[in-house]
């Protein structure tokens, strides 16, 4: 029994298992989940089979499996007139940066668990991280010294100004119903069903909107729309560095639903972490986060099959016109809970 | 280092077009390699985000299709004109076998007339879905792709059904068709009418009343009625900004004088309007395909070639018409003389009018070969109308007047 | 009645109300057709479509038939089709030679317009209900004397299930395995 325990609690060393198993592993499986799942769906809603031959038992599973083996060997072409080091560094960082929210965020109601001995201020800080990679796709578009890479990269920059705040608000009126910016004090309180999503439906919207907006899903496709700027800031990157690029996208939108399911949807409630051991007080409950939030990235992944994308300039007029009062409203909301709970 | 003016007059003197670099404004080239563009290319001036000059760079598929029928007896050039636009290859060939007709002072069947109405309209609606499709795509709405061309290959496997092929039909013939329709035909297409009629709410639902597509395509590339008449589009472009034209209206050939349908038109001249003539389009489309096979059906006794040439066909040649209801050529016909004179017709193709002028020197071959098709009339919205909208519009107005690139380079 | 322009407009849309409708409309179409996708799929190789005999496909020789009129030469618009010269046995006298052309086909140059086969005064020619051959190289494709008498292989037909489209009222097209065989 030793040897077990101590093999889980290895597992369970929370720089350990935050960061690299749910974090990197997480949000690797959550994007091939995600990318299949958008495929199988999108072949559904459009009367086709998607993909199929590289596995019919497993729905074509492996298909995603087989490109991402191909991204990592094929060859990366750096063009002669880029700007090789923030060509280069620039999909790294983002996708480091990207996971780097788990960090800052409890998966466990025990502090032996926590990746941070404090988390009075982890709400705030897994947002200011969260709010760095898309920085880097700008620097990466800009470093391709390419036209249509850098007409992306601009709509990525207005995109970005546009859904923060959103982003930032719909979560903080959580931190005002509760007058914590604790993430721990914020999941507790929704124990075991009260969850904000019930409480708070517009600023959870606002928030779901904002993560859409954020890592151009449909229908806010905007920076990479291809019709008209080929592959926007990513489209002289090939490769591995692709894959990062476009993988990355992925891995933030997990990011973004497991802060979005702990503040909205109650973190690892109904679940009530016992103190004994790695496994029930851990794994399951990281498990349960981890569940909530692929079930958002499948929501997220199935409006590709319905919508088509705005314009940049419509997008960002809904933004601020639709959306922003919207967290507005939902921190005002919020507000009113916080006094009346 | 700049390049003096010596150089650039030599360079100019060798043919090499040579003009200054506009500083202000962001240009950029879309196409012909270009996931958006099409064969053709766009040359973009952008000032930030809105297009000040969009020059279309035409002539990517250039293949001198009049210069080539030239060198073609009359049979052949059918299978020759109908690559221009090979997705509604029934009505781009058909306002030239007119003209033949014309000239050679015949009449078809009336039979073959209704047969080649129904095969036109069942094009017009897999062409319409074809470009719904491309639209589709480019706003980013990849399922109206796929739907679009899911159910289009309803229509292409009816089209098969009646001519032996899915595209390029090579249908008509001067005086008829080349083949009778099977008979279980009718009800087919009565199944795959009934079919598209009970899709057409579900397309509206998810793509045209999709506020993110209504919010994309309102007040896009408007051309208002003036504009319309002044730039001389065709087709759903024109109809889309109120004009009531028609061919099938305006000089009904055919029998589409005899057929009661409705030429849909919308006020609004916006992106969105012209997508509902198409829209619109399909369902009288599927009207006529009613009535074009309920008459079919009733008179299956009659040729469909004039009684006076099926009189004359050999006994083998009767022989396979009674069997399989193929039409079998004369060897006379290869290379039959046309009266010399001048002909002119115009038909109404998926994406507008296309006229064509044939002169017959009486030879066997034509002596000249005229055709103006619908893209090459509409290419100019290009020119004239996207100036002032921002880039993420030029898919939106390029996908609403469904230009087809081989067709205007004829 | 005969054919009319009719004015039509566009469906006026705004307002809140107006939006969340259409909004829930679109996801219900995209949800309905998610759980029942009504898929119209082909699996290529493993199922291959069985045309109707009408098809225009690839062509074949008669060559007993043959009249040697070359009007299929004359009428093809590609010019795929040209004669060639063989010497034969003569059936009347099979004593002697005798010289005689013949059509034969490249199929690099086919459009399969059907031409040929309609116009032919014999019937020497016939289609054949697909056009899904490959060849190894394009050298291949120019068809000899003897290959064009002979029905190619279809190489879909060792592996696959033959299947037919029926136009159908709810589904569009659906395929349906073959009834009986051959």
């Amino acid at each position: 029994m030793m040897v077990l325990e101590t093999i889980l609690y290895l597992i369970a060393y929370p720089p350990l298992w935050h960061v690299l198993i749910v974090g990197l592993l997480g949000a690797f499986f959550t994007a091939v989940v995600a990318i299949w799942f958008e495929r199988k769906t999108a072949a559904r809603v459009q009367r086709r089979i998607g993909p199929y031959w590289a596995s019919p038992r497993l729905g074509g599973f492996l298909n995603l499996i087989a490109d991402m083996i191909r991204y990592i060997l094929q060859e990366v072409i750096i063009p002669r007139s880029v700007d090789r080091v923030p060509f280069v560094l620039a999909p790294v960082a983002a996708f480091v940066i990207s996971i780097m929210p788990m960090a800052f965020v409890p998966l466990s109601p025990y502090e032996k668990f926590w990746p941070v001995p404090n988390m009075d201020y982890s709400l705030l800080l897994a947002l200011a991280i969260s709010t760095v990679p898309p920085l880097m796709s700008i620097i990466g578009g800009w470093a391709s010294n390419n036209k249509f890479s850098i007409i992306g990269s601009i709509r990525e920059s207005y995109v970005i100004t546009a859904y923060e705040l959103i982003f930032v608000i719909s979560l903080l009126s959580a931190a005002a119903t509760y007058t914590s910016l604790n993430l721990l004090t914020i999941v507790n309180a929704q124990s075991p069903i009260a969850w904000l999503l019930f409480l708070n439906p517009i600023a959870f919207l606002a928030a779901f909107l904002a993560v859409l907006m954020s890592t151009s899903a449909f229908p806010f496709e905007i920076p990479e729309s291809e019709h008209e700027v080929v592959g926007g800031p990513y489209t002289e990157y090939s490769g591995i560095l692709y894959a990062l690029n476009m993988g990355g996208a992925y891995v933030r939108r997990f990011i973004y639903a497991v802060i979005m399911s702990l503040v909205f949807l109650g973190g690892w409630a109904p679940y009530v972490p016992p103190a004994d051991g790695p496994l029930f007080a851990i794994i399951i409950p990281s498990l349960i986060v981890a569940i909530k939030a692929v079930i958002l990235v499948l929501i997220m992944s199935f409006l590709r099959a319905v919508y088509g994308r705005y314009r940049l300039d419509q997008a960002l007029d809904s933004a601020w016109r639709l959306v922003l009062p919207m967290a507005l409203i939902g921190l005002g909301w919020g507000i009113v809970l916080g006094l009346i709970l | 280092m700049s390049i003096s003016e010596g150089t650039l007059g030599e360079l100019r003197s060798k043919g090499v077009e040579v003009r200054r670099i506009d500083k202000e404004y962001y240009e950029i080239f879309i196409g012909p390699q270009h996931p958006g563009s099409g064969h053709m290319r766009f040359r973009v001036k952008l000032d930030g985000d809105i297009i000040v000059d969009a020059d279309p760079d035409i002539g990517y598929v250039h293949r001198t299709m009049e210069k080539l029928s030239e060198g073609r007896e009359w049979l052949k050039i059918t299978p020759l004109v109908e690559r221009m636009t090979i997705i509604d290859a029934c009505n781009i060939t058909l306002p030239y076998i007119n003209a033949l007709e014309k000239l050679m002072d015949k009449r078809p069947s009336t039979r073959a007339s209704y047969l080649r109405v129904l095969l036109c309209e069942m094009n017009r609606i897999a062409s319409h879905l074809y470009g719904f499709g491309i639209f589709g795509v480019f706003i980013g709405h990849s399922t109206a792709y796929m739907w679009g061309f899911g159910d289009r290959e309803v229509f292409v496997e009816l089209s098969e059904i009646l001519t032996g092929t899915r595209l390029t039909y090579t249908y008509h013939i001067p005086g008829g068709v080349r083949r009778d329709m099977p008979q279980d035909f009718p009800q087919m297409v009565r199944r795959a009418v009934r079919y598209m009629r009970s899709r057409m709410p579900e397309y509206e639902k998810i793509f045209l009343n999709n506020p993110v597509i209504v919010t994309r395509l309102k007040d896009v590339g408007v051309i208002t009625k003036n504009r319309a008449a002044e730039l001389g589009v065709v087709g759903p472009t024109l109809r889309g900004s109120g004009i009531r034209y028609d061919v099938r209206l305006a000089e009904p050939y055919e029998v589409y004088g005899e057929i009661d349908f409705e030429v849909p038109v919308f006020e609004d001249g916006d992106a969105l309007a012209r997508t509902w003539v198409r829209v619109e389009e399909i369902k009288q489309s599927l009207n006529i395909m009613e009535q074009a096979i309920d008459w079919l059906e009733r008179h299956r006794d009659e040729p469909v070639i004039p009684k006076e040439d099926y009189d004359k066909l050999p006994k083998l040649h009767k022989e396979v018409y009674e069997k399989s209801g193929r039409v079998k050529l004369l060897p006379a016909q290869i290379s039959m003389k046309v009266p010399p004179g001048k002909a002119v017709a115009r038909g109404e193709a998926g994406r507008g009018e296309i006229f064509y002028y044939v002169e017959s020197d009486g030879g066997t071959m034509p002596y000249r070969l005229r055709v103006v098709t619908p893209s090459a009339r509409n290419a100019i919205v290009f020119k004239r109308i996207l100036p002032g909208h921002r880039l993420m519009d030029l898919p939106t107005v390029y996908g609403s007047i469904d230009y087809f690139a081989p067709e205007a380079d004829r | 009645m005969p054919p009319r322009a009719v004015t039509k407009s566009v469906r006026k849309t705004g307002g809140l109300f107006d939006g969340v409708k259409s909004n829930v409309e679109a996801l219900i179409i995209g949800v309905k057709y998610f759980i029942d996708p009504k898929r119209m799929t082909m699996f290529y190789p493993k199922e291959y479509l069985e045309h109707r005999p009408g098809y225009r496909g690839f062509i074949v020789l008669k060559k007993e038939v043959c009249i040697s009129c070359a009007a299929c030469a004359r009428i093809c618009p590609s010019a795929a089709m040209k004669m060639v010269r063989v010497s034969e046995v003569d059936p009347k006298e099979p004593a002697k030679q005798r010289q005689k052309q013949y059509p034969v086909i490249n199929y690099q140059r086919c459009i399969f317009c059907g031409y040929c086969v309609d116009v032919c005064p014999v019937e020497a020619l016939y289609h054949l209900p697909f056009h899904d051959v490959t060849y190894e190289s394009l050298g291949d494709m120019f068809l000899t004397l003897d290959l064009f008498q002979k029905e190619p292989l279809r190489p879909v037909e060792k592996e696959g299930v033959p299947v037919v489209y029926e136009v159908d009222e709810t589904l569009g097209l659906v395929k349906r395995e073959r009834k009986g065989g051959g």
